[in-house]
């Protein structure tokens, strides 16, 4: 802390008014009165009606919203396994020996993440379509297999699967750079005497770099719960949540009841929801992480 | 990405050290060639015309033909032009904010002893852990109570707000890293507070407000969602708002669809293949330490 020059408080408060007022305006206040219109019913005109906790009785029967925090779950675990796991072993295998031009691997690898979700919702619904879609155009003329051919965003049961695969494969690439630099701060001598103890590539990366980049990996983790609990973007321009409701997910849902629906009561009733059930979720995982390691280490 | 001394397959003998070299650089090129193959197939089929592209789909065009380019800018109600100005305004006055107000808020809650300290640096830790998707309606219901909405600073807002956590905690850990010994010689030499603060701590802190640049243009120029609620005005449109429209439009005519996600994407990708190297590095310092 600073003592041989105290500035003055008026300077201080001065420089901080702008930032602070900001901050509480765009941040604090809305999730103030969103809590506020929580118990109105309110159907965007001027008439607001106090009707106590009739939104959140309906919220809870609501399955609609239960079905899409169900998909946040779903992206979550998906891009868990997708996008961390899948990039755990393809940093593994750049990191070889043998892996050749690691630089290129790593600017076009990093490159999808930096495109807007709706480019590459767009770019994935082109790769979907029935007719024009470079997967059917694949199974079809390379694979030959015109039968497997379908109209894959229509269908309703695996829907899920399909707006997830765009998403892993977006950050991928991200993840993998955070755990490369995370690998490159490791002591080389401690892969050079594993390798002299005669440890397999598999022994090294589980018994060695796994333990090693732990926090990273937690870091990764809690980016990529946080990251899926806000999915909105993608679903938006590939599916808008159908067909029906089957690739719903909280945001979408909220934007929907709020801005179609014109229902903004209960939209704030939703926006609520989203904001607990996010904490919820991330606050839970971290303690479950916690404890899990907390567990190993003893 | 220097080598590390670690290897995935033993040297066990010169065939399977061979097989392990194929199987391994194949892997890798497969992944890092499905990233950059949508910018490749993009690029080439922006050039046929719509039939030739229905006619095939990844042929390269037989006649390169800038029609699409041409129709797209020159069609005044595509708002193309208009939207990349937006996006441009609203990325570059956010990102300067964003640096100049977390360098400020991170400056004073490292070095500065005062009774707000503590709950002002509490509630911009609050503000990092806040799903902001949960903001979306709420922001909207207050703006339009406020009178906020399709302004062409409306989204300044919102971007700027959610920006500074992250800014100011990369500052304010990056301060903390600088020895007070430099301001306390400053201040004998007769140098104010503010003096102090732009003058030579401003200048030292350079890496790590490049740093929060970086990682935020990205997002402003990409963010979607909060544009998507507060923006109505086609006029005030950002980029990806613009792209969404264009999807509608053209729903059956991808090259058009392509040349429009081209042309909107260029400043980053000439960007980030200009710079990939420190801004790879940026988004991961951010990550992390944020």
């Amino acid at each position: 802390m600073l003592d041989s020059i105290r500035p003055k408080k008026s300077t201080i408060y001065l420089y901080l008014l702008i930032p602070v007022a900001l901050f509480i305006f765009t941040v604090f206040f809305p999730l103030v009165s969103a809590l506020v219109y929580s118990f109105f019913e309110w159907k965007s005109g001027p008439n607001k009606i106090f009707n106590g906790i009739a939104n959140y009785k309906q919220l809870f029967a609501d399955q609609v919203f239960w079905a899409s925090f169900g998909h946040n779950l779903y992206l979550v675990a998906a891009c868990i396994i997708g996008q961390i796991g899948i990039a755990f072993i393809l940093v593994l295998f750049a990191n070889s020996r043998l892996a050749k031009c690691q630089t290129i691997h790593r600017t076009f690898g990093f490159f999808p993440s930096t495109i807007s979700a709706v480019c590459i919702g767009m770019i994935w619904s082109m790769v979907y379509h029935n007719k024009y879609g470079i997967l059917n155009w694949f199974i079809i003329n390379v694979l030959g297999r015109p039968e497997w051919a379908k109209v894959w965003l229509n269908d309703t049961k695996n829907i899920m699967l399909y707006v997830s695969i765009p998403l892993i494969w977006q950050y991928i690439g991200y993840y993998m750079v955070i755990m490369f630099s995370a690998i490159a701060g490791i002591d080389k001598s401690i892969f050079e005497s594993a390798e002299i103890d005669g440890a397999t590539g598999f022994q090294t990366a589980v018994h060695i770099t796994l333990p090693l980049i732990r926090n990273t990996l937690l870091v990764c983790l809690t980016l990529c719960i946080a990251g899926n609990m806000k999915a909105f973007d993608n679903i938006y321009t590939m599916t808008a949540g159908g067909p029906g409701y089957s690739s719903m997910v909280m945001a979408m849902y909220g934007y929907k009841v709020s801005f179609e629906q014109s229902n903004l009561g209960y939209g704030s009733t939703i926006s609520v929801a989203i904001f607990v059930l996010s904490l919820a979720v991330i606050g839970g995982s971290q303690w479950l992480v916690k404890r899990a390691t907390r567990r190993m280490e003893v | 990405m220097q080598k590390s001394e670690m290897t995935a397959v033993r040297q066990t003998s010169p065939v399977g050290k061979a097989i392990g070299t194929v199987l391994i650089n194949l892997v890798l090129w497969i992944f890092s060639l499905s990233c950059i193959f949508p910018l490749v197939w993009m690029f080439y089929s922006s050039f046929k015309e719509k039939r030739a592209f229905n006619a095939d789909i990844v042929g390269l065009p037989k006649v390169w033909d800038p029609v699409n380019y041409v129709k797209i800018l020159s069609n005044k109600d595509y708002h193309l032009w208009q939207s990349m100005w937006n996006s441009l305004r609203t990325t570059g006055i956010s990102i300067i904010l964003i640096v100049l107000l977390s360098f400020i808020v991170g400056y004073i809650l490292a070095r500065v002893r005062f009774k707000l300290n503590r709950p002002l640096y509490l509630m911009f830790l609050m503000g990092m852990l806040i799903p902001i998707h949960s903001l979306l309606v709420p922001i909207y219901v207050v703006f339009k109570d406020a009178n906020l909405l399709d302004k062409w600073y409306t989204l300044l807002f919102p971007y700027v707000s959610f920006g500074l956590p992250m800014g100011i905690f990369l500052t304010e850990g990056y301060v903390k890293g600088i020895p007070v010994a430099l301001e306390e010689a400053a201040s004998i030499d007769g140098a104010g507070f503010s003096r102090s603060l732009w003058t030579i701590i401003f200048p030292l802190c350079r890496p790590i407000l490049v740093t929060i640049a970086i990682i935020q243009i990205f997002g402003c120029w990409n963010e979607f969602s909060f544009a998507l609620v507060l923006m109505n005005d086609v006029n005030l449109q950002t980029v990806p708002l613009a792209l969404t429209q264009f999807k509608g439009q053209f729903a059956s005519d991808y090259p058009k669809q392509m040349a429009a996600m081209l042309i909107t994407m260029a400043p980053i990708v000439i960007m980030y293949f200009a710079f990939n190297g420190q801004i790879i590095k940026g988004m991961v310092a951010g990550a992390v330490k944020g």
